[in-house]
């Protein structure tokens, strides 16, 4: 189970506003997703596969406008967002904070991120030096 | 199907499988460790937590508790088990813990708190154990160390299981340097060198039994063929606290009132603080520094120092604010709180996967109220200008010790906080008969012959300190009696 093109479009869409970064960044973030989703057992690849879904596709519910999520405004999309990140229904709070907690994996690995942030490049530290037997 | 055979299959090679097999094989025994996760390779070490979960964690980090909230189990999949994921620290086990885990249910005989100590010795020797010193306390432990000082709490710095620690703060990824003293680098090779043969990718599903006595253990390799392993003399399960009680299950051993039952963790949360001064937390020891002050009230301190990818979780804010709540990282300290929760959950075997229950009591709720208050204080007396709590429907961040207040009216609902749970104990308790635990003072389970428990699982209830050394010290008490007895 993975992320089609389409899905990974829609979704960095909503990722460059939570992250706060520019679309090429958020489409970086969507790859991850879809690779995590691949790899990942069934049963939490379907958890997140939904909340993608869901996030994607249902401001008419949680905003009463009928457009998917990447078709919003900037404004409205945040505070669509909002909602989920705030809501007062545990799942659905979850959901977002998975997706968050997920989609921040690719994002700190993402080397302009790291850059920015001053914390180097994911393989910075020197790995297999001599062994140190006990 | 292949068949092979030894006097004892170990299986899990973690703390308490790694010491078992080495104390077997140093009494001359043929012993065979079945690891149902790879080997860990040099290109697997230090990789970010994406690429630790995928390589080294079970069920690729993915594994929860259900209960009234969703609870991340970490726990490692790997040669070496948690002990190549974990901070290195290593804990005296405590009078008050044991009296606790061993005296109240009878055990103060056969397991006596002298004999693990003794153990410890040799543990501490092995692994070469010793304080964190200040060249890696990083900005996280030192502002720990400040903020505790002004306060005047005790605390110290972590003894950790490391042999010149170059503080690249990846503990949690595997070791990239190699220097944490974990068991796939210390006592499984030492095995090994005595005739021990470490088996990889092997899954042991079931104990396989005749005439109320092991004979051999089955299960499933990673490429999915099928294997069997004779078992002369007995097998020794070591497969953690949330394994082994499914392999008694599928194998219908065990009381079932029991197994997998009583399972005790140390839920944990954490409280991130921003500071003038840069704290660069992805320098020194991951976990450098620790607070023991209120274990007494049944929670502890430590210093966590997560990656940019996990630090970010929880902080509030989207878009422009989660930009800046993040700019800020380089200077931000984070700090955990872990309970030892007084709720019991449950484990039992789910298909290809583990059904875990679990559920904090309203009590250790508000234990991880008041630890959370504490952590706030601790950061603004380190020197903090913000703090942010994390616990939905409490403030987003606090500026001034002033506003500390609101606190006190945290929700209490599991639902509204970010809990992690590590040290998992209960699930095969030690008890004197079938009627109150799974497994006897020997660690031998109750109803059938040749078959014990050397894991967390076996430790009655939860310790309240982290407990690697305990369940290695136990392992290797009980093993050396195993060997003596056969």
């Amino acid at each position: 189970m993975g992320l089609g093109e389409g899905a990974q479009r829609r979704i960095a869409v909503v990722l460059a506003d939570v992250f706060g970064e520019p679309l090429d960044v958020a489409r970086a973030v969507a790859a991850f997703l879809d690779a995590y989703l691949r790899q990942v057992p069934f049963q939490a690849a379907l958890g997140l596969r939904v909340v993608t879904w869901a996030i994607t596709w249902l401001p008419l519910l949680f905003i009463g406008v009928p457009l998917p999520a990447h078709r919003l405004s900037h404004e409205t999309r945040m505070r669509y967002l909002r909602r989920w990140q705030t809501s007062k229904v545990y799942f659905l709070r979850e959901g977002f904070y998975l997706l968050k907690a997920i989609a921040l994996m690719g994002w700190g690995a993402h080397p302009a991120v790291r850059e920015r942030l001053g914390v180097g490049p994911m393989a910075a530290v020197q790995r297999a030096t001599p062994a140190v037997q006990p | 199907m292949s068949v092979e055979a030894a006097d004892f299959v170990v299986v899990g090679s973690g703390a308490g499988g790694a010491t078992a097999a080495l104390v077997l094989a140093e009494a001359g025994c043929d012993v065979i460790v079945c690891e149902e996760g790879p080997e860990v390779r040099d290109e697997d070490r230090g990789l970010g937590s994406h690429d630790a979960f995928m390589r080294l964690f079970r069920d690729k980090g993915t594994q929860v508790a259900m209960g009234r909230s969703v609870i991340p189990i970490l726990q490692g999949r790997c040669v070496g088990g948690t002990t190549v994921v974990n901070g290195a620290i290593v804990w005296r086990l405590p009078e008050d813990a044991y009296d606790r885990a061993f005296r109240a249910v009878g055990a103060a005989e056969a397991v006596p708190l002298p004999a693990l100590l003794a153990q410890m010795d040799r543990i501490e020797r092995d692994l070469h154990v010793a304080p964190a010193p200040d060249r890696l306390l990083g900005g996280n432990g030192t502002l720990m160390k400040r903020g505790s000082a002004r306060l005047g709490w005790k605390a110290h710095a972590i003894n950790r299981n490391v042999l010149d620690c170059q503080g690249s703060g990846r503990c949690l990824e595997a070791c990239p340097t190699k220097r944490k003293q974990s068991m796939e680098r210390t006592y499984l090779p030492r095995a090994a060198a005595l005739g021990a043969r470490i088996l990889a990718g092997h899954e042991v599903r079931v104990v396989e039994t005749s005439a109320a006595r092991a004979t051999a253990v089955s299960g499933r390799r990673a490429d999915g063929s099928p294997f069997r392993i004779a078992a002369r003399r007995g097998v020794v399960l070591a497969a953690s606290a949330v394994q082994t009680p499914c392999i008694l299950r599928r194998s219908g051993l065990g009381p079932r009132q029991h197994v997998g039952a009583h399972f005790r963790a140390h839920p944990g949360t954490a409280v991130a603080g921003i500071y003038d001064e840069p704290v660069r937390i992805w320098e020194g020891a991951t976990q450098s520094y620790e607070i023991d002050e209120f274990r007494g009230q049944g929670f502890k301190m430590e210093v966590v120092g997560l990656p940019v990818e996990l630090a970010g979780v929880r902080l509030p804010g989207m878009g422009a604010d989660f930009q800046r709540a993040m700019n800020d990282f380089p200077h931000m300290a984070v700090w955990g709180v872990q309970v030892r929760a007084e709720a019991e959950g449950t484990v039992e075997p789910a298909g290809d996967r583990t059904r875990i229950t679990f559920t904090p009591s309203p009590r250790d709720m508000e234990t991880f109220r008041q630890g959370v208050r504490r952590l706030c204080e601790l950061h603004f007396a380190a020197g903090a200008k913000r703090v942010y709590p994390g616990v939905h429907g409490g403030p987003d961040v606090l500026s001034s010790p002033d506003e500390m207040g609101q606190l006190d009216a945290l929700p209490l609902d599991p639902r509204d906080w970010s809990f992690i749970a590590a040290h998992f104990f209960g699930t095969t308790r030690m008890g004197k008969t079938a009627d109150d635990g799974v497994v006897g003072f020997d660690g031998a389970v109750h109803g059938v012959r040749g078959v014990w428990v050397l894991d967390a699982g076996a430790i009655p209830t939860n310790l309240g300190v982290n407990p690697q050394h305990t369940i290695m010290a136990l392992a290797m008490h009980l093993a050396e009696r195993i060997a003596q007895a056969s």
